[in-house]
């Protein structure tokens, strides 16, 4: 299944909220969807899922486009909204149970679905339960479980673990690995991006409705954040050494930006790692007491605080 | 085999596996437990009770035996359940459908597979079950009424089966309100005047009942005109819900979808069962005057199909092209069928014209034919046919006014802009220029007395019958000069009209559960 996204572009009177956006993404994929709020991210999810019509452009998934052939495009996109189910006087059980009928699942094949999804979601304990009596775990759940119940091959979720308990977040993280492995394209939108870099293969950045960046989680890192930060924190009996250490790190070849930082020492390193290997070495000889000498790797969130403007439509 | 047919003879064939709409047993199961239903049944079983209760008591009080005392009691039943069965299941419907048709509201129906006409169908089967609910718990105190006489079982079941098919229809055009693509406070003013339509409704409702009561629907069984009545008004009911289901269809259709096709295919047939309906009647009892009956339903229908169609966009997308047929004929023919304000236009056209024609060809021969019971002097046939033909000229007129305003100076606004402008400018029209006459008159109404060139109202307050023919010559020429703007415009939808390559969506795995 290969999702499609092409010159997708929504407005909302003069508000341009989707401006020209092209990304694609494939089957066992979980590609990360971020920006600041108002950025677009829950519109082109929208357009995407069928509830919305773009103003131009379009999105094929598999070939089908949403545009022209919603209703077929709806069998294979399952859409997990960022508000929750909110009917009253239904219970879990009946709720999938519509779902799953909606979406042409007879008899065996439907209780079969139900079950699957019930006990996947972790919702058979509480399936008898009002939908309004539920927390907004319980709630994300059988939102996600509706989405699953007809299996589709792409999921869109909007903010799944806003709200979340951190149980709750790690349980959401193995579902969604789970689901990449079993060929679902996923895309999902989240502000959580630590959490983010951990599952995503890929990502699309996204601000005032444009593609700030795109692509495989290490090309983005790797495009938007080429230098490395090291840190090194001296033994705590000889930290009064630390001004000394600054003074040497700025006439090292190499080194850029050295600052103090609660203690430590960061600094931006262009070289390569023989180049930290070759600082170490020099620091260490100059009798320095490193107990730390470590390289932090640029995460999702440094480069969206990067790229990123916080602007707002 | 056709497959169409094989799918229809596989849906019977597996009628063990058929099941109720999901949107019935979704919506029946949310109100059964909602208090608005159970609350609202109650509160009407506790009326009907008590009403029964003062009746009896009341009937206690009295020496004198009261024959009519069971009538008395079902009229005041009838009234309770028309009151509460057209008034409450309508708008529990209607809102019901408008909170889902919200556009922040993404958990909805719409997102699924259900086709919008399985839709609409749920939630009209899910109004009539409620119905029966109210029915069915009124029954047994109606059927009571029987046996302290004053009113005989077929009225009884003749009249809630009547009242059953009103909130019926009360509970489609509900729907049908719901759906239309309007703003929160536009859906609110429309339940509103939806609810005072309904005091409309149950006035005309009760009023029938009353009547049938009083003549007593068993004793008029074995009258043939009785079953004519019956069957006109079921008629005349059956296609309106009929057209609201097909308009609530639509309405929920997607947009790339050809939504104007069953509207008018529907309103074809409909305008067609109605002309031979009406020509036969006018043969049967020999009353050539009733045409005018359908030409003016016609002409009424044709005003509002009118503005919509002037409202459709002129870009059809690939999925409706792909239907439009290849051959020059089937292509001809399908064109008025086709999303499109073009198209749209030539289907309004095509069957105003027909029924002014038809109308007028009747009413023409219609003392050749029927000399002794023609009623319409010379003067008033030739009266009818100036209105008719100058309203219709102007409604022309002003539509291709719209569409010229729209397309030349504002395309890239809605298409939507283009019917609100024909309301505009005829009501400018018809209201500006009295406005200003009646203070340059010292605050006299008189102007709107005379001529008027335009102003499409003023046809019906001249004072001077011959100046009427003014009007006609105005809005004929008006009417050429705007088709000869138009007929680029009219040519360029013509030759893009054209079709598309069909496309096979590619093949889907089946629905299969997660393991």
């Amino acid at each position: 299944m290969k999702v499609q996204v092409k010159n997708l572009r929504k407005t909302f009177g003069k508000t341009v909220a989707v401006d020209n956006i092209s990304f694609a993404f494939d089957s066992g994929h979980i590609f990360g969807f971020v920006g600041p709020n108002g950025a677009g991210k829950t519109t082109t999810m929208r357009i995407i899922s069928t509830i919305e019509d773009p103003t131009g452009g379009d999105v094929l998934l598999n070939g089908i486009s949403v545009v022209e052939e919603p209703e077929l495009a709806r069998r294979v996109v399952g859409y997990v909204p960022d508000t929750l189910p909110a009917h009253a006087d239904i219970t879990v059980h009946e709720y999938l149970d519509f779902y799953a009928r909606a979406y042409g699942l007879r008899g065996k094949k439907r209780t079969q679905a139900i079950e699957a999804i019930e006990e996947f979601t972790n919702v058979t304990g509480i399936r008898e339960k009002h939908l309004k009596a539920l927390s907004k775990g319980m709630k994300q759940r059988v939102s996600l479980g509706r989405a699953l119940v007809y299996d589709p091959d792409v999921l869109v979720l909007d903010e799944p673990a806003a709200g979340l308990d951190p149980r709750a977040r790690v349980e959401l993280r193995e579902l969604l690995v789970l689901l990449a492995e079993r060929k679902k394209a996923i895309l999902i939108s989240s502000h959580i991006l630590t959490e983010l870099t951990e599952i995503c293969n890929g990502v699309v950045i996204i601000e005032r409705g444009k593609i700030l960046e795109t692509g495989t989680i290490e090309d983005v890192l790797k495009k938007s954040a080429p230098r490395r930060t090291v840190a090194i924190r001296l033994l705590e009996d000889n930290r009064h050494q630390n001004p000394q250490l600054l003074r040497e790190l700025l006439q090292t070849p190499f080194v850029e930006n050295a600052r103090d930082v609660a203690n430590e020492i960061h600094f931006e390193l262009t070289g390569d790692e023989s180049a930290a290997c070759d600082i170490l070495g020099e620091l260490i000889a100059k009798k320095f007491k490193i107990i730390e000498f470590r390289q932090t790797k640029a995460n999702l969130e440094d480069i969206f605080m990067n790229v990123t403007k916080g602007g707002v439509q | 085999m056709n497959p169409k047919f094989a799918a229809v003879k596989n849906h019977f064939t597996n009628w063990r596996e058929w099941e109720l709409n999901p949107i019935v047993i979704k919506e029946l199961r949310q109100a059964v437990r909602s208090w608005a239903v159970t609350g609202m049944l109650l509160l009407f079983l506790t009326v009907l009770f008590i009403t029964s209760l003062v009746f009896l008591v009341g009937q206690s009080f009295n020496v004198h035996e009261n024959t009519e005392l069971g009538g008395t009691m079902f009229q005041a039943f009838a009234v309770i359940l028309a009151g509460a069965s057209i008034l409450f299941i309508p708008l529990y419907i209607g809102v019901r459908v408008g909170a889902e048709r919200v556009e922040s509201n993404t958990d909805l129906l719409y997102v699924s597979t259900l086709s919008p006409g399985r839709i609409i169908r749920g939630k009209l089967l899910c109004g009539a079950y409620m119905a029966l609910l109210f029915f069915s718990a009124c029954m047994p105190f109606m059927a009571f009424t029987n046996l302290l006489r004053g009113v005989d079982l077929p009225s009884v079941f003749f009249i809630l089966f009547f009242l059953f098919l009103v909130v019926c229809a009360a509970n489609q055009i509900a729907i049908f309100l719901a759906c239309l693509p309007l703003s929160r406070p536009f859906k609110v003013l429309l339940a509103l005047a939806g609810f005072f339509f309904s005091f409309w409704i149950i006035g005309g409702m009760i009023a029938m009942t009353f009547q049938m009561m009083r003549s007593g629907v068993g004793a008029m069984m074995a009258d043939r005109n009785f079953w004519i009545a019956i069957g006109t008004a079921l008629g005349a009911g059956v296609a309106l819900v009929g057209l609201f289901y097909v308009l609530s269809v639509a309405l929920i259709s997607p947009p790339s979808a050809n939504r104007a096709r069953q509207p008018r295919r529907y309103l074809t047939l409909v305008w067609l069962l109605g002309g031979a309906l009406t020509i036969i009647w006018i043969f049967q009892v020999a009353q050539p005057e009733l045409i005018l009956v359908w030409t003016y339903a016609t002409f009424f229908l044709m005003v509002f199909a009118l503005l919509v169609t002037i409202s459709n966009a002129d870009e059809l997308s690939p999925r409706v092209r792909r239907d439009i047929p290849a051959g020059g004929l089937r292509r001809l023919l399908a064109f008025p069928f086709f999303n499109g304000a073009a198209g749209g236009l030539v289907w309004v056209a095509g069957l105003t014209g027909l029924t002014f024609l038809l109308s007028e060809l009747i009413l023409t021969h219609a003392r050749d034919w029927f000399s002794a019971s023609f009623s319409l002097s010379s003067t008033d046939q030739e009266k009818i046919w100036l209105y008719n033909s100058t309203l219709i000229a102007y409604a022309f007129a002003y539509a291709l006014t719209a569409l010229f305003i729209h397309r030349q100076f504002m395309p890239r606004r809605q298409p939507k802009i283009a019917g609100l402008l024909i309301v505009l400018l005829a009501g400018l029209w018809a209201i500006v220029p009295g406005i200003v006459l009646f203070f340059l008159n010292k605050l006299s109404w008189k102007s709107v007395e005379s001529l008027q060139l335009g102003n499409m109202f003023n046809i019906f307050s001249l004072q001077e019958d011959g100046q009427r023919i003014y009007h006609l010559y105005f809005a004929t020429g008006w009417l050429v000069l705007v088709l000869a703007l138009n007929a680029p415009w009219f040519l360029r939808q013509w030759r893009n009209f054209q079709p598309l390559p069909a496309r096979v969506p590619p093949p889907l795995a089946e629905t299969t559960p997660v393991p």
